[in-house]
């Protein structure tokens, strides 16, 4: 298996235009404030699912509210930590091709596989947003006897997602100002 | 379009994307979009999210996030170096004794972390110096910690386990068991072959010496007292309760997969605050944050995987490959041999992961047609994987091991872990044969299905 980070290159200091280049320094804080609630709600879960055990057998406390709250919180630390681990390279690709092509070809490579992510990525926050929207109006639910909305998942799917999808829009700009800078 | 037309334009495109170099997470939701868009009507992707949402809110596929945590809370503690100098310690008297005790402790580290590559580099950093210096040759050393470090996806709680149980339906308690046979199979078949070489490589460390006075570190004997060997006691026992309790809690039908795996995380957090004082947000972050990396990571794939086998089967692409698998008439064994022979070859390429969600709804209707039994096939097909993650020349282990090593030449580290294979083969051989290895297990405790 050889997985790596894709596109280390395009971690190349360059300069971006300045519109662009506050939204990488925007985009980089919010990646760091949202990672310590990420933490925490990994945290949450697995301090929720433990007390659920302990409900069970030494208060038989009947669980209801529990597995899906530690739904919610691990996919919304999922979801909203996503352009962390891409601002980390952390999304791994199959790089097996890499060592055969020229640089040229790899940086040809880079960018289209960069502009095909950030398009599928837009189109799933766009969609995302659309589905929270819904969700919200229709007053949409789980289907359990608690029954929680569902709007808040969702909000942090799209959140996420859209925070994604800056992270990579700031790659490909990246790479679009290397290859100018280069000229 | 013809359903096989549609079938390798799927298959192509995916091949495509994913040596495209595209993250693999962005490159299946990408393909599933695209035909989605081509070939169903309009209105499908406007589900595309909800779809995702849905397949992945499953309480027993976010238990993944918990188990990386418990993984990380012990990898990133000296619990290795600890469980692996007491082990050194205690078989310090049996001839090729560091051998086995660096497989024992791959074994345990791998059980209670779930990771591969974890248990490579918690293990191999203190063991692969230690076989080093007492005269191992560097390639056996580099293949016993490779080796070892596999055994993290068959032992519970395994991730890719997790996997293969919700792609495949199958009881999740009874596929953890189903893996426990396997994996101590393989353990005896690792320590078996590290008593070989040791003797072997002892021979001819001996015969170097009489015939021109060379000496080696093989041919010196390390001795430890009682005492020295009950002071690394108390150390490693917390953690051996750990992995006992979390068994307990789960099989003694005290907490649900998903629970047990957010009693280990919370428990393994408690022990290394406890042990080694690893309790300030300093000491913790880290802790976290790879966590958050590694299943952020695993989760968009698994997601996006699950949108495309969706698509697949949409489209009938799925159910067609699957019909025309069956259609075929394959006697039973080469059937297995060629889905096998498959997964070794995706192996080296895609993490278990992608490969168990990508390929379960060809590969399983075929196998269940013919007779196997899918909790057997769900053991045998890990550890098929687990040669993935070795086999040269591009298994993810082989990097964690010269990330460690890195004056062990590739060759030398390929060739020590070329035998291994061999006995993961000789493993899975076994098992067609007597399948009670991996099914004994859980027949006994769970009873039959």
């Amino acid at each position: 298996m050889s997985l790596e980070a894709p596109g280390s290159s395009a971690s190349k200091p360059a300069q971006l235009p300045e519109v662009l280049s506050a939204l990488d320094h925007a985009v980089s804080r919010v990646n760091r404030w949202v990672m310590l609630p990420c933490m925490l709600a990994l945290l949450a879960a697995a301090a929720i699912l433990t007390y659920s055990v302990a409900a069970r057998y030494f208060f038989k406390i009947p669980t209801e509210w529990q597995d899906e709250t530690a739904v919610f919180l691990l996919i919304g630390a999922t979801f909203v930590s996503g352009a962390f681990v891409q601002s980390k390279q952390g999304h791994v690709g199959v790089e097996a091709i890499a060592d055969l092509l020229p640089d040229w070809a790899n940086r040809l490579r880079h960018g289209i596989t960069e502009t095909l992510s950030l398009m599928f990525c837009s189109f799933f926050s766009w969609k995302s947003w659309t589905l929270f929207r819904e969700a919200l109006h229709e007053g949409f639910t789980s289907n359990s006897t608690w029954g929680p909305p569902l709007w808040i998942p969702y909000l942090l799917m799209a959140c996420g997602m859209t925070l994604l999808a800056l992270q990579l829009l700031l790659d490909v700009a990246r790479r679009i100002s290397v290859k100018n800078a280069g000229r | 379009m013809s359903g096989a037309t549609l079938g390798f334009t799927f298959a192509g495109v995916t091949l495509l994307a994913m040596f495209s170099g595209m993250p693999i997470a962005f490159a299946l939701g990408a393909v599933a979009v695209g035909f989605m868009s081509v070939f169903m009507p309009g209105v499908a992707l406007d589900t595309v999210t909800q779809n995702v949402y849905e397949e992945m809110a499953s309480i027993t596929l976010l238990s993944i996030p918990l188990f990386i945590l418990k993984g990380a809370a012990i990898g990133k503690s000296p619990a290795g170096k600890d469980l692996y100098s007491a082990l050194h310690a205690w078989m310090s008297k049996v001839p090729g004794g560091l051998g086995i005790a660096n497989v024992f402790a791959c074994a345990l580290f791998a059980a209670m972390s779930g990771s591969s590559p974890a248990t490579c580099s918690a293990i191999g950093s203190a063991g692969i110096p230690e076989m080093r210096m007492r005269g191992y040759s560097p390639g056996f050393a580099a293949g016993i910690i490779a080796a070892g470090g596999t055994l993290g996806i068959l032992l519970p709680p395994s991730i890719t386990m997790i996997l293969y149980a919700v792609a495949a339906e199958q009881s999740l308690g009874r596929l953890f068991l189903a893996g426990i046979g396997p994996g101590l199979l393989m353990v005896g078949l690792f320590s078996a072959y590290a008593v070989y070489r040791y003797r072997k490589e002892h021979a001819s460390a001996k015969q170097a010496f009489a015939s021109h006075g060379a000496t080696s570190a093989m041919l010196d004997d390390q001795v430890y007292t009682l005492s020295e060997k009950l002071e690394t006691l108390p150390r490693v026992l917390p953690f051996v309760v750990l992995l006992i309790g979390v068994m307990v809690a789960l099989y003694g039908g005290y907490a649900t997969p998903s629970e047990t795996a957010g009693l280990g995380a919370v428990l393994a957090l408690a022990l290394i605050a406890v042990v080694y004082g690893i309790y300030r947000p300093s000491q913790l972050t880290p802790i976290l944050s790879s966590t958050l990396k590694e299943s952020t990571m695993l989760m968009f794939i698994i997601g996006m995987s699950l949108l495309y086998s969706y698509v697949m089967s949409s489209l009938h692409i799925s159910q067609d490959a699957a019909q025309a698998v069956v259609a075929m008439h394959l006697p039973k064994w080469i059937l297995l041999a060629a889905i096998l022979g498959m997964v070794v070859v995706l192996g080296f390429f895609l993490p278990p992961v992608s490969i168990i969600l990508m390929t379960a709804p060809i590969i399983l209707p075929p196998l269940k047609a013919a007779g196997f039994d899918l909790i057997w096939f769900g053991v045998a097909m890990t550890i098929v994987m687990e040669m993935g993650l070795i086999h040269p020349p591009v298994g993810l282990n082989i990097f964690v091991i010269k990330n460690i090593a890195p004056d062990i030449s590739l060759r030398d580290v390929i060739w020590g872990i070329l035998p291994f294979v061999g006995l993961m083969a000789l493993a899975v051989l076994l098992m067609c044969f007597v399948p009670g290895i991996a099914t004994g297990l859980p027949d006994w405790i769970m009873g039959k299905p």
